[in-house]
């Protein structure tokens, strides 16, 4: 199987060769032959594509250590979870595990799609096969997979702890999931711009991709906050690393999109931007994948510096300069014949939610290139870490959340002042209240109070929305409430499915808006002793040490310590936190111990305990955070995910009819005088 | 630092290039950067609270080649030497009655700007700050030019793009009615 899987990396590489020749000369020169041959090598591609990545889960499942990248990454007594999914663990494997992906989604798009964009599916065809091919040439000449070493080791060198987590099972591959569902748009929007077919129909297709590429992103971000708040001790979930800042910025991008389109859409306007956006997405997952790979910048997610990051530099800038050198030529059959009725109109607060989307694009992008500038022009090192993404982001994320709950109240075309009255004045006064009783409750923190004060104002918008539209099926069906709701929600996904993501942001905000009131304590417990301190919610709060222990698990020596908490004097459960040393089957260390957080859990706070050192036989160093509304982060995330789900699932065609208004001509027969019977 | 293991080390250098040995941070760790940074007393009063000083060291870069601040990375990762280093520096500091500024400044002093969690904002820096809000607003100047562009004059009748329609006149005159019922 490892044979076969080496061989069919080479057959995928030429599959994709002829994918891509075969498709632009077909395209060219009209040939179907040549567009059906691409076509099916492009099938075939991925065919050869999955057995390689089979050969791969192998090798790692059966520990052939004759590979190099098995032997890098996984060791013999590396439990079976880890051994697959150590596939993505490591720069060769993650490679082919990006192409596996884009290699199905390509098949998914060009089968689903060869009907109804029978005009542009040639010039989608090799587009795809093109990205293919790059991926396909640097795995196979810059990192593969397959390479051998000559000779067996008896052990391999095993997996770095933090990767040791459920989280290596979900965050990694939702985010590739994500981002490689780019490709797909963009090479919808290169064949628009190379066929001038540029009006709504290329979008239509283009749209449920990029809610793909949203959807998974999504969870896989959230996930990725999970993981490193679980793992990695420092007592966050968002540090701004330059890894997770390329994660997000195709996320903004393509939320940018997906309100964007909706003004294309009903006005049609918009047609330039629509597609910068589509062909910025996919150039700033490739941005991402150079971020991660080339070591340029430090991160915490880096994989080994190698010089397949200046592959990516290379295949970023051939990107850039072919979308520039299309979208440029066209720009006469992107003209649209713009003409707005109002300033206050729904397509015009959708023109500021994008320039708040792309501005906070821009201000992580800038953040996260600024040292390299800097150091390019002053010659000296610095570091832009947290609390310049804080400050520069804080104020634009308060003001895109005031438009999450503006925009869905003004109307299209043009907003009366008795409309915007009638649709503001109860979610304006929740808001209102929200802060006013925050601030008598004594919330003193500026951005907190505004935080909290703008999402009572959105979820006011958002509950009024659902109030209204099922009050409105109530009196018009008859349907008691419950079922009105459901039926509003099933027969409008894309409308009620968006206010539920809606829901989810707002979550999201209160919660960060929760760690304006971390509280830190640094401690040290000899076993028996106490530590009191108090909660940002006044409770007063006490640990106990139960002394240090050290013992051995399955591939580690674990030094754990346990507390015994008690809130307000009553026992609020054991918090056990540890430091490990993983080992490799002889019981040599492998890497360096990792620290495991011991997390109380709630839905107001998390009491979060990192051991952080032991000295002497039995007193530890520890530290003690409270972290507010941590858990509505994860929440937030869930009905992110659920509100993009019902907004991707597919409407009937029958429901969609039952959703809106609709008036059937009927055919009339000619001369009858009359109309005909239907 | 704990090494990465006889395992490891036995293996040729192919495999060591591949997976950096890292610290809790994940990023390869130098403790050769530690440099002592002191200042002579100015008193013998500490200048600030505790819970003011670890506020200050969130703001101080652990040099350990991790990407965390001092407070974070010496509660967090017990194998990194630098940073309990760099805060007893902090601690001799503020015991010798120096100011949270004078304290960074003598950090910047000896390791340059790159110790501190944020550049100044000064000089070239400066701009790192101005940048995104400068692009903000003129993105926001020019949506309200293009508003106005598109704006339609008060008054004037929506431009109907005109679609060619086919139909009998029977169908046409079905449709005018369906309309105009809608009107109603």
């Amino acid at each position: 199987m490892i044979l076969l899987g080496e061989l069919s990396l080479w057959v995928a590489l030429l599959m994709a060769a002829w994918a891509a020749t075969a498709g632009f000369a077909g395209a060219y020169t009209h040939r179907g032959e040549l567009i059906a041959s691409a076509q099916r090598a492009l099938y075939a591609m991925c065919g050869f594509v999955v057995l390689a990545a089979i050969g791969i889960w192998t090798a790692l499942l059966k520990s052939d250590f004759s590979l190099a990248f098995v032997a890098s990454y996984t060791s013999a007594n590396l439990p079976a979870i880890y051994k697959f999914t150590a596939f993505w663990g490591g720069q060769a494997g993650s490679l082919l595990f990006w192409v596996l992906i884009l290699s199905i989604y390509s098949a998914i798009a060009v089968f689903t799609g060869r009907r109804s964009n029978h005009a542009l599916m040639p010039w989608v065809v090799p587009t795809l096969a093109v990205i293919a091919l790059f991926f396909t040439l640097t795995i196979v000449f810059g990192a593969n997979p397959y390479e051998r070493l000559g000779w067996i080791p008896a052990d391999g060198r095993g997996m770095n702890p933090q990767l040791q987590n459920p989280g290596m099972a979900f965050h990694p591959p939702n985010l590739y999931l994500g981002y490689i569902a780019t490709s797909i748009p963009f090479a919808y929007a290169i064949a628009a711009l190379i066929t001038r077919r540029l009006d709504n129909e290329w979008l239509t297709s283009v749209r449920r991709w990029v809610l793909v590429s949203w959807f998974f992103n999504t969870v896989g971000i959230v996930a990725g906050m999970w993981w490193a708040y679980v793992e990695l001790g420092w007592g966050g979930y968002w540090a701004w690393d330059p890894v997770e800042n390329a994660s997000f910025l195709p996320w903004l991008v393509n939320t940018a999109f997906l309100h964007s389109i909706m003004v294309q859409e009903k006005r049609g306007m918009l047609r330039k931007w629509n597609v910068t956006l589509v062909v910025s997405a996919f150039l700033l997952s490739i941005l991402g994948t150079f971020i991660t790979r080339s070591g340029v910048i430090s991160s915490v997610h880096a994989f080994a510096q190698s010089s397949v990051g200046y592959w990516f530099l290379g295949f970023l800038l051939l990107s850039i300069g072919a979308a520039a050198w299309l979208v440029t030529t066209r720009l006469d059959d992107l003209r649209t014949q713009a003409e707005l009725e109002s300033m206050v109109s729904r397509e015009a607060s959708f023109l500021f939610n994008n320039l708040l989307l792309v501005g906070i694009a821009f201000s992580v992008l800038w953040g996260t290139l600024f040292p390299i500038l800097s150091e390019a022009v002053t010659k000296t090192k610095i570091t832009v870490g947290p609390p310049f993404f804080n400050q520069v982001n804080v104020p634009l994320g308060l003001a895109l959340l005031a438009l999450t709950g503006i925009g869905p109240l003004i109307a299209w075309r043009r907003a009366s002042v008795a409309n915007l009255k009638r649709q503001f004045t109860g979610p304006v006064v929740i808001g209102l209240v929200t802060g006013m009783l925050l601030v008598a409750l004594g919330m003193r923190d500026v951005y907190a109070v505004i935080a909290y004060t703008l999402a009572g104002f959105v979820l006011g918008t958002i509950a009024q929305e659902f109030y209204k539209g099922t009050r409105a099926r109530h009196r018009m069906y008859d349907e008691n409430y419950a079922m009105a709701f459901l039926r509003l929600v099933g027969r409008n996904r894309r409308r009620y499915g968006g206010y539920i993501v809606h829901v989810g942001v707002v979550v999201l905000f209160a919660a960060f808006a929760g760690l304006a009131f971390k509280e830190e304590f640094d401690v040290t417990l000899k076993g028996g002793e106490k530590y009191q301190a108090a909660d940002p919610y006044g409770n007063e709060w006490s640990f106990t040490s139960q002394g240090v222990s050290a013992y051995e698990q399955l591939n580690r020596q674990t030094t754990a310590v346990l507390l015994e908490a008690r809130r307000n004097g009553k026992p609020a459960g054991v918090i056990r936190t540890e430091k490990r040393q993983y080992v490799d089957s002889n019981g040599n260390p492998t890497f360096q111990p990792s620290t495991e957080v011991g997390i109380l859990s709630g839905l107001r706070q998390d009491v979060y305990v990192v051991l952080a050192g032991v000295t002497g036989e039995d007193t530890a160093e520890l530290r003690v955070t409270f972290n507010p509304l941590v858990w509505w982060v994860w929440y937030g995330g869930m009905i992110m995910a659920v509100g993009g789900l019902i907004v991707m699932w597919p409407q009937a065609e029958r429901r969609k009819k039952q959703a809106g208004y609709e008036a059937v001509l009927e055919p009339a027969t000619v001369g009858a005088g009359g109309p005909a019977e239907s | 630092m704990v090494a990465a293991g006889a395992a490891s080390a036995a293996l040729p250098g192919v495999l060591g290039a591949q997976q950096a040995n890292t610290g809790t941070a994940n990023v390869p760790m130098n403790e050769q950067k530690y440099k002592p940074v002191q200042l002579p007393a100015k008193s013998s009063t500490p200048s600030m609270s505790t819970a003011e000083l670890d506020e200050l060291e969130h703001h101080i870069h652990c040099m350990c080649g991790c990407n965390l601040d001092v407070f974070t990375c010496r509660t967090t990762d017990f194998t990194c030497s630098v940073s309990p280093a760099m805060h007893r520096d902090v601690i001799a500091l503020v015991n010798g009655g120096h100011s949270a500024q004078e304290i960074i400044d003598a950090f910047v002093d000896v390791y340059g700007e790159r110790v501190l969690m944020e550049p100044r904002k000064s000089g070239f820096n400066l701009t790192g700050y101005i940048t995104p809000f400068a692009a903000l607003g003129g993105g926001a100047a020019l949506i309200v030019a293009l508003l106005r562009r598109w704006k339609r004059p008060e008054g004037e009748p929506a431009a109907v793009q005109a679609l060619p329609v086919e139909g009998t006149p029977e169908e046409m005159e079905r449709l005018k009615e369906l309309l105009h019922r809608d009107d109603r």
